[in-house]
């Protein structure tokens, strides 16, 4: 059998997203402006090519990037189209109230429309023009330590057929040992989740607050819409429980973005985030700016909302963690590419001068936590830091208190404790009573027309996502509990939270159901990982260069 | 003048061969000479059948009886040198997605996959491809199909995709046309693979995609001894027996019977799917069947907009009462 091959560099940076490349080539900078021995650098990342699943809405703040890339404008930045007008409407069923002013947090003048695939895929070359090599194609699957010092990363296996028996053409995944190693493994990590657990680094901190995002977008008449067009919505078809909302933005050449956040709190448990999104497709305002459009590309990720007090301790010995992995969204202003990016520069700085002093201890890395501290990203989110959990107590209540953050830039409300969202959950009894009902059926089904609306089926399929069949189940279930108590409590819940129909339960020939994987469908949400009222799922990676294509999204 | 490099096996001629001349024939737009080679040992069988539609260069040569891409390579660039053509076709077979790309490269040339449309003919403009014709090739799993023009020296690489072109729309000659034999040179100490005896991994392993006929079975075939009933249509037709996903995820029919974005694509003549809904991953893998006889008990499942005939009804009804008729 093949031997596990070791690799030994300076720095690996785990994950090839903003905050990652923004690491790298601040490593490169800092190399050239101040010499000394090269250091080596490896980026391991598990999509087969830049950019391709990286899924935002994406409003792009630039502030980072000017501070990164000077002349980002002329290397040819793909910054789209720039925001022309900012819209936000209140729906109702069939009605809509248009805010009177735009709050500031949804002012969006300066900022463009972009796809953060295409600005990633930028973003790697210019990586790569720095002779860094990024590895596409070998996801991290295991952090490897000594001791309580991190000391790398151990890569998929490849060739593992569906029983975990070697197929022909076996390869055991690297171990690549790094002095320093920088996880940006987005959100939810699964890297950074086995740091959680082996490093109690969420120790002190507020329990991280997810949402899912599902986007969609669609090519439309190019009269339609003017280029730059942004339009977010409250309201309808979320209820008062469910924390969210939607966008639309409006890019050039009749290519539109679409989309819906909603919190992983919901208390319903037959709630559908994405029979959801149908309906707000359906809203008559939304229906008639798609009307003779055609859907392009479909595709789903979590969101870390949890802000400024759920970030981990962002440095152990031998690591540091950025970006979304790190919780590093605003979920006021939805946005977190540019604090991604600020974080992967200043981890960039920190662990640069930690190899040149010789040191990568924690408490030498801490000085990234300090940087971090002192920087942009903390001048954004402390203030918004309560913003998310108050919303956890209903729309009017986290209005109340978003509004009062505002004003008292954030001295008021007092820190809020969140919950894990998925402790939020209701079992059937609690939300409905003892009244008997399809426990598979979600509470907020929508018609499917193959137009407007799709399956979850089809949308897997507009995702791009392709896995080899013949390989180990890329989610680790306990289905004990599946197939005894959650039947009862929960009605099964992953076929509903799940945005491409990897769960289903299936009759089991003996009168009862079963629960099936269907792991090739997957689009890298995380959403099972985080939305489990149980815990008991857990997302890995599967073989390398699997996974959605996320080209434009 | 455009080359067809057509398959063959333990000399019996790979099918999408014949579609690939099909594909050929409209390039060239009934004006033109097209040239058929075709390489491997003991091929005097395949040249004769292949001659009915054209000059045939045949390569014989014990160091192609088990296919290696090194020698086929070897093989395929002197062919080219000596004929010279504008363009060369290929089928999309496994063996020619594992050679065509070092072959192109090799003489740095331009190659475009998986074509399963062409517009234009070499007898208009200047019988270059690029200027005269573009080839239609599929893009985000047949989402998009893109018309791409080959640019830069001739020649150009075409693979056509199987089932894309009808063999039987290939057209024979008058007579049958004259075989010549190349002469080519291997130079065996340059040849990196050394191939063994071909071997089945799964003693069922079946090719579907040169199935003249499927039979495929879905979900609504409800639980594995079930799975006889479509066997049993599958025999009264002579046809194969192919799945959906959920089928093959089951274990109930093994897994190279997939059919679908994450199984195989086939385009029989007749594809009869049984219980199968019409996922749009499963439709991507046979829409290009010539005929789609669809049975199932939802009137709205989306297989029917893809289904030339249409029974909206029990398949442990239909099926059987199929099955007497055939036998009769």
């Amino acid at each position: 059998m093949a031997e596990r091959e070791t690799l030994e560099v300076d720095v690996l940076i785990v994950g090839a997203g903003p905050a990652v490349l923004s690491a790298a080539l601040r490593l490169a900078q800092l190399q050239k402006s101040r010499g000394g021995e090269a250091l080596s650098i490896a980026v391991v990342e598990k999509g087969r090519e830049a950019g391709i699943h990286q899924l935002s809405g994406a409003l792009l703040d630039p502030s980072t990037l000017k501070d990164l890339i000077p002349e980002f404008a002329s290397r040819g930045a793909p910054l789209g189209t720039p925001v022309d007008n900012d819209n936000i409407y209140f729906l109702t069923q069939g009605g809509k109230f248009r805010l009177p002013i735009t709050p500031p947090p949804f002012q969006n003048h300066g900022n463009s429309i972009v796809s953060l695939s295409a600005f990633t895929k930028w973003l790697a070359a210019q990586v790569e023009a720095e002779g860094i090599d990024l590895f596409w194609g070998f996801p991290g699957q295991q952090v490897l330590y000594d001791g309580a010092r991190v000391t790398g990363v151990r890569c998929g296996d490849r060739g593992l057929g569906k029983d975990g028996n070697p197929k022909g053409a076996f390869e055991p995944g690297a171990d690549i040992q790094a002095k320093v190693t920088i996880f940006a493994d987005g959100v939810r990590g699964h890297l950074t989740k086995q740091l959680y657990r082996d490093l109690q680094i969420g120790v002190g901190t507020e329990p991280a607050q997810f949402a899912i995002g599902i986007k969609e977008l669609w090519d439309l008449p190019t009269d339609r819409l003017k280029p730059g067009t942004v339009i977010h919505t409250l309201g309808y078809p979320l209820r008062e429980e469910e924390f969210g909302g939607t966008w639309l933005y409006a890019m050039d050449g009749g290519r539109v973005s679409i989309g819906m956040v909603v919190g992983l709190e919901y208390r319903d448990p037959l709630f559908d985030p994405h029979a959801a999104f149908q309906h707000f497709k359906r809203h008559p305002f939304i229906a008639g700016i798609l009307d003779g459009g055609s859907i392009v590309r479909y595709g789903a990720k979590a969101v870390p909302e949890g802000g400024w007090s759920t970030q981990p301790r962002l440095f152990a010995d031998g690591a540091l963690i950025v970006g979304d992995a790190a919780n590093f969204v605003n979920s006021m202003r939805l946005k977190g590419i540019h604090l991604a990016m600020r974080s992967g520069m200043l981890a960039a700085e920190t662990a640069f001068d930690a190899l040149r002093a010789g040191d990568w201890s924690s408490g030498r890395l801490s000085g990234y936590k300090s940087a971090v501290d002192a920087s942009p990203i903390k001048t954004e989110l402390y203030p918004v830091r309560n913003v998310h959990q108050a919303f956890g107590s209903g729309l009017i209540a986290g209005s109340a208190a978003a509004g009062m953050a505002m004003f008292t830039r954030g001295l008021l409300p007092p820190d809020l404790r969140g919950h894990e969202g998925h402790k939020r959950l209701a079992t059937i009894e609690d939300y409905y009573g003892l009244t008997k009902r399809d426990i598979l059926a979600a509470s907020n089904a929508a018609p499917i027309d193959r137009k407007l609306t799709f399956d979850k089926v089809t949308g897997a399929h507009y995702s791009g996502t392709h896995h080899d069949e013949d390989q180990p189940v890329h989610l680790l279930v306990h289905t004990e509990v599946c197939h005894s108590i959650c039947g009862d409590e929960f009605g099964h819940p992953c076929v509903r939270f799940c945005p491409a129909s990897v769960y289903e339960m299936v009759n089991d020939g003996a009168g009862g159901k079963r629960l099936q994987i269907n792991a090739s469908n997957c689009v890298h949400c995380k959403t099972c990982d985080i939305m489990d009222p149980y815990g008991v799922i857990t997302w890995v990676a599967p073989e390398g260069g699997e996974g959605p294509s996320y080209e434009g999204m | 003048m455009i080359l067809v490099l057509a398959e063959q096996k333990d000399g019996k001629l790979n099918r999408a061969s014949l579609e690939t001349l099909a594909a050929a024939q409209q390039l060239a737009g009934g004006s033109g000479p097209i040239t058929i080679a075709v390489a491997g040992q003991n091929v005097g069988a395949v040249a004769g059948e292949l001659a009915h539609y054209g000059a045939v260069i045949a390569v014989d040569h014990a160091a192609l009886a088990l296919y290696t891409p090194d020698a086929f390579v070897q093989v395929w660039q002197q062919v080219i040198a000596q004929v010279n053509p504008a363009v060369v076709f290929l089928p999309h077979t496994y063996q020619t997605r594992d050679f065509s790309p070092t072959l192109a490269t090799r003489l740095d040339r331009a190659l475009i996959t998986d074509v399963i449309g062409i517009k234009g003919t070499l007898s208009t403009g200047s019988g270059q491809a690029g200027a005269s014709a573009t080839f239609s090739r599929p893009m985000f799993q047949g989402k998009l199909t893109a018309d791409v023009a080959p640019q830069g020296p001739v020649p150009h690489f075409i693979t056509i995709q199987i089932g894309a072109f009808r063999a039987d729309a290939a057209a024979k000659g008058s007579s049958a046309a004259p075989i010549s034999n190349a002469s080519v040179t291997i130079d065996e100490s340059k040849l990196r693979q050394k191939a063994e005896a071909p071997f089945q991994e799964a003693k069922q392993a079946v090719d579907l995609s040169q199935a003249e006929r499927i039979v495929s079975v879905g979900r609504g075939i409800k639980s594995q001894e079930n799975v006889a009933v479509a066997e049993q249509l599958a025999k009264a037709l002579g046809a194969e027996l192919a799945a959906s996903r959920p089928i093959c995820d089951n274990g109930w029919l093994p897994m190279e019977r997939q059919i679908g974005s994450s199984g195989q694509t086939v385009a029989p003549k007749l594809y009869v799917a049984l219980g199968i809904s019409g996922a749009i991953q499963h439709l991507v893998g046979m829409k290009g069947s010539r005929t789609i006889v669809a049975i199932n008990k939802d009137a709205e499942a989306p297989i029917f907009e893809v289904a030339d005939y249409g029974i909206q009804g029990d398949l442990f009804e239909l099926a059987p009462a199929i099955i007497a008729e055939l036998q009769k």
